[in-house]
Formats: C-alpha cells, sequence, structure tokens
C-alpha cells in the first residue's frame, strides 16, 4: 500500500516536471497567429544562446510575437494560477473551511470597486471627464500620457479597493480567541456585499461604456501582459510561497483546531491573520495585474488533495495551478477566432461545476 | 519525596462576575500521576486550560519547574507540556502519521525537514501506541480508541516532560480506558487526567485532586479523597469503599434507587 501509494507520487510529480517543461512552447505556439512548435523551440533556444542573436529561419513578427506578447502573457497566467491556489490552499487550511478561497474576504469585490469607481470617474466618459479632461488635456499632459495613467490607475484603484475590504475584515476578526474563524468569514461576507452593493450604485450612474470596460476588466484577462509589470505580481508570489513553506508546520498544525495548535506552540490568532493578510496581498496584486479571475483558489488545492491524499504539497500546489492557469489562457485565446473570451468565464464556470462535485462527495 | 515539576497557588479564574476557580493550589511530583476528579462543571477542564496557558487564570500563579508560566514562550511551553484533549475536531484530511507528525512542531525552526531521526521517533511512537499498521490510513476512519491513541502518540514524539490529559477515556470501552492509562503511566512522565471513573481514578493515579463548584474539596492518596462521606457530598450518591483485591486502593460500590423520586420513601423509614 506504501508503494503504490509512493509511486502515484512519483508520477504525478514525474508528469508534472515534464508538464512544466513542454508547457510553454505548447501554449506559445498557439493563439490568433499560429506559430510552429519548432519555430518557438528555436526562439527560445536563441534566449539560452551565449551571443542571444536572433535565429535566421523565424521570422522577425514571430520572434516578436512569442517573446514580446506570448512569453510574458504565460508566465502571468502561471504566476497568476500558483499565486490563486496556494493563497486558496492556506485559506482552506487557517480557517478549516473547505469552500474558502482567496475572494472569500471581500477581496474581490473591494477590487472591483475600486476598479470601477477609477473607470467611472476618471475614464472618457466617466462623471468627472469633462472637467478632468479639461484640465488635463490643457496642461501638461497629452492625448497619450493620459491613457497610460488611465492604464496604471485602473489596477491601482482595484489594488487599494481590496485592501480597504482587508482592513475591514481584518478589524472585525481581531485577536478574539474562540469565534476568530466565524468572525472572519461573516466579516468577508457582509464586506463583499456592502462593496458589491457600492459597484452596482456607481455602475447604474455610469456609461455603458464604463460599464462594459468594468464588465470585461472583472472577467479576467492576461491579454495586457508584459515583462514590464511582470516583476511585481512575480516577486509577491514567490516570496509569499516562501513565507508559506517556512511556517508549514504550524499551518497544518491549525488543522487540528485552535486549541490544540496552541498545545503545539503555535500563536494561532496571530499566524491566522497573518496568513490571512499574506492571501490577500497575493489576490490584491493579481487581482490589479489580471482582473478577478474566481474559483481556481477553491478548484486547485482539492484536486491536489484528492491527487496526493495525505500530504500538504505546497509546492506542488502552485504548479499544478500555474499549469492549469496557462491552458486556461490558451483556452481563451483558441476557443472563438479573431476574439479572446475572458479567463474568468472558464475559470468560473468550470470551477462552480467542480464545486457542485465537492458539495455532492463530501462525506 | 521526589521534586516538583508544577505548583499551583491561590489560582483563581473568574468569568463576567462569575468564580470558575476558586483558590487553587496543589503540586505534581516528578513522575507521578494526578488524577483531577469532580462532578460535571466542576471547573477540571478550565483547571486543566490554565495549565497548559490556554486560558489566563485572574489570579494566583503557576510554576513551571520553579519558573512562572508565563514566562514561558508559546514553543517552549510546548515543548514542556504536551495536551491530549478530550474532543477531538473534525480533521479534512490528514493521515495517522501526518498528525503524529504534528507533535514536532514545538521543535522545528522555520525550513527546518523531518529527519530519519524524526521518522525513527514517529514510528517508535506509533508502534508503542500499537497503530504502527494504521499510520497511511485517514485519522478520520480510526476508531474512538485509535484516535484517542493517535493523539497520546502525537504528545509522544512532542518528547514533554507532562503530559495533560482531559478525559482521556471518554466514550471507550472498558478495555481501551485501562489500555490508555496504563499506556500513560509507562510513558514515565509526570501526568495529570481528568478521570470520571472514581474506580479507574482510584486504581492507576497516584494522587488525587477532588474539584467541585471550582473548589478543591480534597487532594491526596486515593484513600484520603475516596471517602464514602466525601463522594456523597460532592456527587451526591451513596456507596461503600473497600479495599480493592488487587491494589489495595478504594474501590466503590455504588446504591441504587437513593435518587429523586425514591428520596421521600427512604426519609419515612
Amino acid at each position: 500500500m506504501i508503494n503504490a501509494f509512493q509511486h502515484r507520487y512519483y508520477y504525478c510529480v514525474g508528469f508534472l516536471i515534464f508538464a512544466t517543461i513542454l508547457t510553454p512552447i505548447f501554449a506559445a505556439s498557439f493563439g490568433a497567429a499560429n506559430i510552429h512548435f519548432a519555430d518557438v523551440i528555436s526562439v527560445f533556444k536563441s534566449l539560452f544562446t551565449a551571443n542571444g542573436l536572433a535565429p535566421n529561419e523565424v521570422s522577425p513578427l514571430n520572434q516578436r510575437i512569442v517573446l514580446e506578447l506570448r512569453l510574458p502573457r504565460i508566465v502571468l497566467a502561471f504566476v497568476a494560477g500558483a499565486g490563486l491556489s496556494i493563497a486558496g490552499s492556506v485559506l482552506q487550511t487557517v480557517t478549516r473551511n473547505p469552500l474558502a478561497d482567496p475572494y472569500l474576504f471581500g477581496i474581490s469585490s473591494g477590487a472591483s470597486f475600486g476598479a470601477v469607481l477609477v473607470i467611472s470617474l476618471f475614464s472618457q466618459s466617466g462623471l468627472l471627464s469633462q472637467w478632468f479632461d479639461g484640465v488635463l488635456q490643457v496642461s501638461m499632459l497629452g492625448d497619450n500620457a493620459w491613457w497610460s495613467w488611465s492604464m496604471l490607475s485602473l489596477p491601482l484603484g482595484a489594488f487599494i479597493g481590496a485592501s480597504l475590504s482587508v482592513l475591514i475584515v481584518v478589524v472585525l476578526s481581531g485577536f478574539g480567541r474562540s469565534s476568530q474563524v466565524e468572525r472572519m468569514l461573516l466579516s468577508g461576507v457582509a464586506t463583499s456585499f456592502l462593496f458589491g452593493a457600492l459597484t452596482s450604485l456607481l455602475l447604474y450612474f455610469s456609461s455603458p461604456q464604463a460599464a462594459a470596460s468594468v464588465l470585461f476588466w472583472s472577467l479576467g484577462s492576461f491579454a495586457k501582459a508584459s515583462w514590464a509589470q511582470l516583476w511585481l505580481p512575480s516577486l509577491t508570489v514567490t516570496i509569499s510561497l516562501l513565507v508559506m513553506l517556512a511556517f508549514k508546520r504550524q499551518i497544518m498544525a491549525l488543522q487540528a483546531g485552535d486549541e490544540s495548535a496552541h498545545t503545539l506552540g503555535v500563536n494561532v490568532a496571530k499566524l491566522r491573520l497573518s496568513m490571512l493578510l499574506l492571501c490577500s496581498l497575493i489576490t490584491a496584486v493579481l487581482v490589479a495585474s489580471c482582473g478577478g479571475i474566481g474559483f481556481v483558489g477553491l478548484m486547485i488545492p482539492h484536486t491536489v488533495r484528492l491527487l496526493f491524499s495525505g500530504r500538504q504539497p505546497m509546492v506542488l500546489t502552485a504548479v499544478v495551478g500555474g499549469l492549469f492557469m496557462v491552458w486556461i489562457d490558451v483556452v481563451a485565446r483558441c476557443l472563438l477566432t479573431n476574439q479572446e473570451l475572458p479567463v474568468g468565464i472558464i475559470t468560473a464556470a468550470l470551477g462552480s461545476v467542480f464545486f457542485l462535485f465537492i458539495l455532492r462527495h463530501r462525506r | 519525596m521526589s521534586e516538583s515539576v508544577l505548583d499551583v497557588n491561590h489560582l483563581f479564574w473568574q468569568v463576567e462576575g462569575k468564580t470558575i476557580l476558586a483558590d487553587i493550589h496543589f503540586n505534581l511530583p516528578q513522575g507521578q500521576m494526578l488524577g483531577l476528579i469532580g462532578p460535571n462543571g466542576a471547573g477540571k477542564s478550565s483547571l486543566l486550560r490554565c495549565l497548559y496557558r490556554y486560558i489566563l487564570p485572574s489570579g494566583g500563579n503557576i510554576d513551571l519547574f520553579g519558573k512562572d508560566l508565563t514566562a514561558y514562550s508559546p514553543k517552549a511551553l510546548a515543548r514542556t507540556i504536551a495536551v491530549v484533549q478530550q474532543d477531538t475536531p473534525h480533521y479534512f484530511d490528514l493521515t495517522t502519521e501526518q498528525l503524529v507528525t504534528m507533535g514536532l512542531t514545538p521543535h522545528k525552526g522555520l525550513f527546518d525537514a523531518t529527519t530519519s531521526d524524526d521518522k525513527a521517533l514517529i514510528e517508535q511512537a506509533l508502534s508503542k501506541v500499537g497503530l504502527i499498521k494504521h499510520a497511511h490510513q485517514p485519522y478520520e476512519q480510526l476508531s474512538g480508541g485509535e484516535k484517542q491513541r493517535a493523539l497520546i502518540a502525537r504528545a509522544i514524539v512532542q518528547q514533554p516532560q507532562i503530559l495533560i490529559l482531559d478525559e482521556p477515556t471518554n466514550h471507550l470501552d472498558i478495555r481501551y480506558q485501562i489500555q490508555i492509562l496504563e499506556l500513560v503511566a509507562s510513558l514515565g512522565i509526570s501526568v495529570i487526567a481528568s478521570i470520571h471513573d472514581l474506580n479507574l481514578a482510584s486504581a492507576m493515579c497516584d494522587k488525587l485532586l477532588l474539584l467541585d463548584k471550582g473548589k478543591l474539596i480534597a487532594k491526596g492518596h486515593p484513600t484520603q479523597v475516596l471517602t464514602e462521606r466525601q463522594i456523597s457530598d460532592v456527587f451526591g450518591v451513596c456507596c461503600e469503599v473497600n479495599s480493592h483485591p488487587q491494589h489495595h486502593k478504594p474501590l466503590i460500590s455504588y446504591f441504587y434507587g437513593y435518587q429523586t423520586s425514591n428520596k421521600e420513601e427512604i426519609n419515612h423509614d
């Protein structure tokens, strides 16, 4: 029995390593412009050769598509999937709630509110636009600068909104020992509804164009990925993963209940609160850089637990989540011709079916 | 007289004006097994929770190896005292081995891996409680007695100097009740256990502590604590105390038919 278990584990790990190597090549070749695998490989090879010179046999256009459009997109999708998965996994453990996910604490509704606020106040057709446009365009900013500022302001607004909702949840859940989990979950739900209502109110008064851009943003997309903006999500997710690995035993101990964890030398209230903050940071950064992508944080940790029962493989969860997201993004790019589907739609559709599956099979 | 590992003096605990524990004082000598007895709501669990610092008493002091309990860091405390709780909450996905591995938590730094020595320790603990065959089985699938033994294995891995058990024999059949307590006694460390069954407490413990309504009624050797008078005062039952044929500590035989509805008839006699 032990051997069969170990074997399955090694098979799965082997498969994942294999998939991690092959995924970028395949994922980079699919899309609006189909690029042959061999071309992708030779572009990748050129990255690692000493002179860094581009290979002659691949057209410069395809090279640019692979290196400047698809590769950052793949990396962002991987980082987002990995980040949401580990955040979900840790939250499920520290709240002992199998249905917890990174959006549970009102993070996504807070982020949406921030984004909507930015769009409806500052965009071309928004409430303040006429006054603002006049001021800005007459003064030092040209049309181009204005556009780039609004590109930046949306993720910033989302981040501020997400942080605000987390702050509310943290203040409400407090350090009270006995009922921290319950307070956390309930205040999360309340915060969620509060920001949901505010968002609806803003959307009601804003223009259809603003509403459409909010909708597109809230469904999530990796289309705007660029090397310049990759460092923040990558760094956040990597550091968070390291912190979580460092506190792996303490997080595990929480599974056996607060009092039991206390007798194992864990400072329960502090650990739970810091993990909530860490997961919120991951989620807020990811929401700000690729919109709301639901259900990944719920689905992946459960799948990994089903595959490797009796283990808590944090790194594997991250890898599975990352690969899953890269392939979802490939599907989003290829499902419809000449059009991209928001990834949020696909993950939410898959996720809700999966959610029902979990509920049905829960003991 | 061996050295005392735990000294409790003038311990009080009040919640919202209600006194749960009042002026408790006792000590635990090295290597002894101390039984905590008393009716439901006497404050046994609260007293134990004070000892492992899950609740902070409102007065009095607890000294652990001559040092105040509040001076210990959470980790240092967990290396000194291990606790086996009464109710085990729902775990969503753990094997028995993983549960036992949790006992390493207070001994490990941030990135410390589980070494081969640790693995040997875990295996030893599992075989000591007779669960080595169940190591890879989900904890949830174990029977009540096996769960209790798994938690004791976790406490063994924790390598404490004091073991606290909150009603370890609850829900267990008589064979497991005896087995669990004998297992605990065989570890050779100082033990405090709250026990409902007075005969079991009498047989297994070196000393007993009788609590009622948060007050300490009696303490000492089972023969001093388990007297007919004290049992009837505290538990409200009639009994006869004899010497047990094997261990010669008190053996209690209860009398029946003395409760509420029959009380008047008895008074008329």
